[in-house]
């Protein structure tokens, strides 16, 4: 599964604050007996202050937060931490680089750009997934600005309806484009959704629904 | 998932967060349509459901797929990894399952937001196989439903509704081209949408050919993407 791929962006900009930096060990190498070093990949993650970070098995810090996270690492955890500039995806990866934890990191975002975060860390990319986007009876979908939205949930937790009647909450000031991210961000267990792009395109729906655009 | 009436006061906080948009609120009262229903958990783990009135019914048959494809918080039995799918490029580095010159390719149906039936995972399944030379993924749950190497899935399932079910083959990389052809023409033979992308191997100039071929063919990339970085020990051993 690529629960952070597909992540919907209008253009290159609209993705240049969202990398998601992820730890995994493969199951039938070398899984046995490696979760401890979870621990140490929050260690390093945690010291660039990632706007997420959640384990697959257990939830997010918007969620059960942080104590419960760190507290129950599993040799099949799926540890992420979400990043907002290819600067700190650098220094991350450079930690990583010399912390030899033997965890298997990926990286999802720009590509080109996490490249040039590699080649400042020092690394040779290893493996790399291009996503090609939706196909099929794209009709059924809604507007972009709720799918970049919702896409940031690759497991498809986040529902087009829950957003739009959030960003409707947020037009009519009944809460805070914040909470609302907040509230996302709780329901994608994983810990890969973004809130602080989220923030910014909530606003935008938001702003739109006051000027009487009708949101798909 | 059901909703206990003798619990539920009909508030309608639980209708926007099923991603499946399959409860509705008809004459007053809240239900949900079993049949949409994809037993992904989402409205129940939101949370949000003042009398606690939503629990699962014990699923039964291939019901349970529903909720093995759907619910991310479980772990599948198939692959052992949380969450619907394999470890695929995630570990590329350790296992070798990408060896360069050959491609992985993911179609996951359903994905975003709008849910399969299995038929139509099927209708792409069968339409990829020509072209899957080294075959479907076998840790993958949907090969697991596969009766042969045609992508033709059991009869009994076709009807079950998932989340999304990802069809997962591997194949030269000099062939993407024909194989983004292949998906390009079924995409009207299904009712829904899906996400299409291909993994593979750098070289060692880090190049990847795969990306050269779709773009020759016409095929645009997404400008973001998943790269392993190769930190994973021990390394997969390389001809
Ligand atoms: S289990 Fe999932 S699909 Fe079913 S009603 Fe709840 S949120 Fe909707
Ligand atoms: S949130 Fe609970 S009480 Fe309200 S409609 Fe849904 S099931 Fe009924």
């Amino acid at each position: 599964m690529s629960h952070t791929l597909h992540r919907y962006g209008i253009n290159e900009a609209d993705l240049q604050d969202d990398y998601v930096v992820f730890a995994i060990a493969a199951q039938t190498v070398n899984a046995k007996g490696i979760h401890p070093q979870f621990r140490e990949f929050e260690k390093i993650v945690m010291k660039y202050n990632p706007v997420n970070y959640g384990d697959m098995r257990t939830g997010n810090k918007f969620n059960v937060g942080m104590e419960t996270v760190g507290s129950s690492y599993h040799d099949n955890s799926i540890v992420h931490a979400v990043f907002t500039d290819e600067a700190t995806v650098t220094k991350v990866l450079k930690d990583l680089y010399e912390a030899n934890l033997d965890l298997s990191i990926v990286v999802s975002g720009l590509t080109d750009h996490t490249a040039a975060c590699c080649h400042g860390a020092g690394i040779a990319p290893h493996t790399v997934e291009h996503s090609m986007g939706i196909w099929g009876k794209t009709d059924r979908l809604p507007s972009e600005d709720v799918l970049r939205v919702s896409t940031m949930c690759g497991h498809g937790m986040l529902s087009f309806n829950l957003i739009k009647d959030l960003a409707q909450k947020v037009a009519k000031k009944r809460m805070t484009s914040q909470q609302a991210a907040e509230k996302l961000a709780g329901l994608c267990h994983c810990g890969v959704f973004n809130p602080v792009r989220a923030v910014r395109i909530i606003d935008k729906i938001a702003a739109d629904i006051n000027a009487g655009v009708e949101i798909k | 998932m059901l909703i206990d009436k003798t619990k539920c006061v009909n508030c309608g906080q639980c209708i926007p967060y099923c991603p499946m948009a399959c409860i509705q609120k008809k004459d007053g009262i809240v239900q949900i349509d079993l049949d949409e229903c994809v037993e992904c958990e989402a409205c129940r783990n939101a949370r949000v459901c003042p009398r606690d009135a939503l629990y699962m019914q014990k699923l039964e048959g291939t019901r349970i797929l529903r909720s093995q494809f759907s619910n991310p918080l479980i772990t599948h039995p198939k692959t052992g990894v949380p969450g619907r799918g394999t470890e695929e490029m995630k570990t590329n580095d350790v296992t070798g399952r990408f060896k360069r010159g050959r491609a992985g390719v993911c179609i996951e149906l359903g994905r975003p937001g709008t849910g399969t039936r299995l038929k139509d995972v099927q209708t792409v399944a069968m339409a990829v196989a020509p072209y899957a030379k080294y075959g479907f993924e076998p840790h993958n749950p949907v090969t697991a439903l596969m009766v042969d190497a045609t992508g033709k899935l059991r009869e009994d399932v076709l009807q079950e509704k998932t989340l999304s079910a990802i069809v997962e083959i591997e194949v030269d990389q000099k062939d993407i081209g024909a194989v983004l052809d292949a998906i390009s023409k079924v995409q009207k033979d299904v009712d829904t949408v899906f996400s299409v992308d291909f993994a593979g191997r750098l070289e060692r100039d880090e190049s990847f050919p795969a990306k050269i071929v779709a773009q020759k063919a016409g095929y645009k990339l997404s400008p973001n993407g998943k790269t392993n970085v190769g930190l994973g020990k021990p390394l997969a051993k390389e001809e």
